[in-house]
């Protein structure tokens, strides 16, 4: 798993490459629990090369959403692949979360 | 030499038969009144008696197994000594004696004076094999191959030279010094090559150097009677036997001082010998010791003790790294605990504590001056192992220079023999604490076990067919089922995030969770309202589990309440795994996509927003299949999952089965698919297929 960001003034974009396990998902969860990461009004998480998330991985997601939302940050997920769309939409995450197909779609939100 | 072993007794018997030949020789040479009864032997029968003798009594003595006994070399020098040396000196220097007190001019008993000589020729030439083989013995104690063939050369000539001497074939002068020159230097070679002499204590020198000389004396004994006897006027024996048996004498008693020598200037070796000794018994002891040690205290005692002893240290402790930053003093040795805690901080400000550092003039440091402790050399020694420092171990000495490069690498070798140890006992301790929780895991599981119902529900309604497999000994995958009055019947599946020992503690919520709920409310005004539906219940469980579950984890579930009564189910799906349904009328497999989220993601009431009830009227070869992601997501060898696509395949062409054939099928495509393959997640599949009604019913 490699995270990589990327921010403007008031968008922060990781871009995850790889598989969101059990494992990854604590480097996810640091990126998360930063401090600075609340100062943005968005935060916008490419899912281009995430080839891959468990529960561990939706789990990291599911703990920042309170959070977020308390803070008026938006999480924005873009260029999901197929079967991670799936994993969401099963466990009802689509409906919760803000899903769209492309970067810009995400950023013009 | 098997074909000389075989000759031995013949040898034997030439050597005795050789002896009394030179003796009836001597006698008829020496007694006039014989030789006018028998006549004279002419000289050459002495010599070759003589040389038959010596070759005979070499030979035997050569061919007789190694004298030496493992490594008893002063014993073996002690019966050479007590043996033919004192039997030969004693001959020799009775006759000596004799001769020297008895005029020359008196009369004396020739007869008497033959047999004397003529023993003790034997006596001193047995003497001599015997002390030339034994020196063999030492010569070869772990000797080269190179030794060992050199001896024989040595051998060869030395009886060339003595047998030459003795047959008196004239060599020319500069030839024979040279023999006897290459035979000094020959012999200087072999003594130089004794190992044997390392292997002695400083007392066992000392007794050796003592034996040595005394057998020094009696070869000096043997050349004074040969030297004093050639001259008697008795002796009227052949000049080549007395020069033969001088030179013989001459060269022994030389080997045998080079072989003194070689023991007197190894003499001051012997302290470092024993010290090396020491220091490797002392390594043994400890290494057996050490293993003996029940507890790290025990360990550290004994490595404190040996690196003293060894070392010869006049002050030392040893630090121990506690718990904390400091370090906990564990044992010392003639220093206060004060003077302990100023060199530490000194050391400390040298960042010395904790590498090996030697140093053998600590009052040349203005700091070790200060402490005015009066020592001289110091050593520290890190306990350390690949991953941690267990402490550091400091010797002290009074003098200065005292200690060396070797005491350091014997304190290294200690100290990684104590870590060794150390660790050894940690692993044991761990090991232990592993089986205990592997003990506990096992209860653990078989608690977990109980908790999945063994008897599935049976009436003529339907099957059920059933599988859980946990990844782990206890896992987060759970399903239950209860019957409920009027008919129906509730099943709940649902799969914990996360695996092992958390996910089977919320499992075990659930599993109460499912309970509590279904209970029938005396309140309620009707039938319905009795039981909970499947979204009400989500949403009371949602509510329930938002303080007991921790921020990251959810739970995905859904109830099923089967109505077999009236031919219908409801359920509803909190984020669980998509139903697999086949139904007949139709003849077509698809999955029931209703929404619906998962517990413990929003953990407030507009949870109930967020999940739904889903209607429907099975008929009769309906079947119905539920499961949790550890069976979809089962991953084959090229890493791909086994996918929802994969499962409704299985159920279309298995759909007309029973229930727990369906089952069977479906499980066996799976292991199929992903064999070889560790399993990632626990797995659970429930197969129910609804039947046709009851004929009483229809009557």
């Amino acid at each position: 798993m490699k995270i990589t960001q990327q921010s403007t003034e008031n968008t922060l974009i990781l871009s995850l490459d790889g598989e969101l396990d059990a494992s990854s998902s604590v480097l996810l969860d640091t990126e998360l629990t930063k401090p600075e990461v609340l100062n943005y009004q968005k935060v916008l998480i490419n899912c281009q090369r995430l080839n891959y998330i468990s529960s561990a991985g939706l789990g990291v997601f599911i703990s920042h959403l309170q959070q977020f939302q308390d803070a008026d940050v938006k999480l924005i997920f873009f260029n999901m692949q197929e079967k991670v769309h799936n994993v969401f939409e099963i466990l009802g995450l689509d409906a919760l979360m803000t899903i769209v197909p492309s970067e810009a779609e995400a950023t013009a939100i | 030499m098997p074909f000389l072993q075989k000759l031995k007794p013949a040898i034997l018997a030439l050597t005795v038969l050789s002896w009394l030949a030179l003796l009836i020789s001597t006698l008829l040479h020496t007694d006039a009144a014989m030789a006018t009864r028998f006549g004279v032997l002419p000289d050459w029968v002495t010599l070759a008696a003589q040389a038959t003798f010596a070759v005979g009594v070499f030979m035997y003595q050569r061919e007789r197994p190694h004298p030496l006994r493992g490594t008893d070399f002063v014993g073996l020098l002690r019966r050479l000594l007590l043996g033919p040396g004192l039997l030969a000196a004693a001959g020799l220097g009775l006759h000596l004696l004799e001769r020297l007190l008895q005029p020359a001019t008196a009369a004396s008993n020739p007869a008497f004076f033959a047999v004397a000589y003529t023993i003790n020729v034997g006596l001193f030439v047995v003497f001599v094999a015997y002390t030339t083989y034994t020196w063999r013995s030492l010569v070869f104690f772990r000797a080269s191959p190179t030794i060992r063939s050199n001896w024989l050369w040595f051998e060869l000539l030395l009886g060339g030279t003595l047998l030459l001497r003795l047959l008196n074939w004239p060599l020319p002068a500069p030839l024979a010094y040279g023999m006897v020159g290459a035979l000094a230097v020959f012999g200087i070679y072999l003594s130089s090559n004794q190992k044997w002499v390392a292997y002695l204590n400083r007392r066992q020198k000392w007794e050796a150097g003592f034996l040595q000389l005394s057998l020094l004396l009696c070869l000096t004994v043997g050349a004074t009677y040969f030297l004093r006897i050639a001259q008697d006027p008795l002796l009227v024996a052949p000049k080549p036997q007395a020069a033969f048996l001088l030179l013989m004498a001459g060269l022994a008693a030389f080997y045998a001082l080079m072989a003194l020598l070689v023991t007197l200037f190894n003499l001051p070796t012997a302290g470092i010998f024993e010290q090396k000794r020491e220091e490797i018994l002392s390594l043994q002891r400890l290494s057996q010791l050490i293993q003996k040690g029940q507890d790290e205290q025990e360990v550290y005692d004994m490595l404190f003790d040996a690196a003293v002893e060894t070392v010869e240290a006049d002050a030392a402790w040893l630090d121990v790294d506690g718990e904390g930053r400091e370090p906990v003093l564990s044992k010392s040795l003639n220093l206060r605990t004060e003077d302990i805690s100023a060199i530490r901080s000194l050391l400390a400000d040298y960042n010395l504590g904790h590498i090996e550092y030697l140093n053998n003039d600590l009052p040349n440091s203005s700091g070790f001056r200060d402490l005015d402790l009066r020592l001289g050399s110091l050593i520290v020694m890190p306990l350390r192992s690949a991953k941690r420092q267990y402490g550091s171990l400091y010797m002290l000495k009074e003098q200065t220079q005292g200690f060396d490069r070797e005491n350091l690498g014997i304190l290294q070798t200690f100290t990684t023999q104590t870590v060794l140890s150390i660790e050894n006992l940690h692993l044991m301790a761990s090991s232990l604490q592993n089986e205990r929780v592997q003990e506990e895991l096992k209860i653990a599981s078989s608690v977990q076990d109980s908790l999945i119902p063994k008897n599935l529900p049976i009436d003529d309604w339907f099957e059920i067919g059933s599988h859980a497999a946990a990844a782990k000994e206890v896992g987060g995958d759970f399903y239950d089922f209860l019957h409920l009055p009027g008919k129906r019947l509730a099943i709940l599946i649902g799969d914990v995030s996360g695996k092992g020992i958390t996910a089977a503690f919320h499992m075990a919520q659930m599993k109460g969770i499912f309970h509590a709920l279904m209970q029938e409310n005396p309140l309620a005004k009707d039938d319905r309202e009795k039981f909970p539906v499947p979204s009400k219940f989500m949403s009371m469980a949602n509510r329930a589990l938002t303080h007991c579950l921790e921020k990251s984890s959810f739970i995905t579930a859904a109830l099923y309440i089967i109505d077999y009564e009236h031919g219908g189910f409801v359920f509803a799906r909190a984020g669980h795994c998509h139903t697999l349904y086949y139904h007949s009328i139709k003849e077509e497999v698809s999955y029931f996509h209703t929404a619906g989220l998962g517990l413990g993601i929003i953990r407030n009431d507009s949870y109930e927003k967020h999940i739904k009830n889903q209607f429907y009227d099975y008929n009769p070869g309906d079947v119905m299949v539920i499961y949790t992601d550890g069976i979809v997501e089962a991953r084959g060898a090229d890493q791909e999952e086994y996918g929802e696509d994969r499962l409704k395949q299985m159920l279309e062409r298995n759909y007309y089965l029973e229930a727990n054939e369906i089952k069977q099928q479906i499980l066996h495509d799976l292991n199929e698919f992903s064999a070889g393959q560790p399993m990632h997640d626990d797995q659970t599949l429930l197969v129910i297929k609804f039947k046709t009604a009851q004929p009483e019913i229809l009557s």
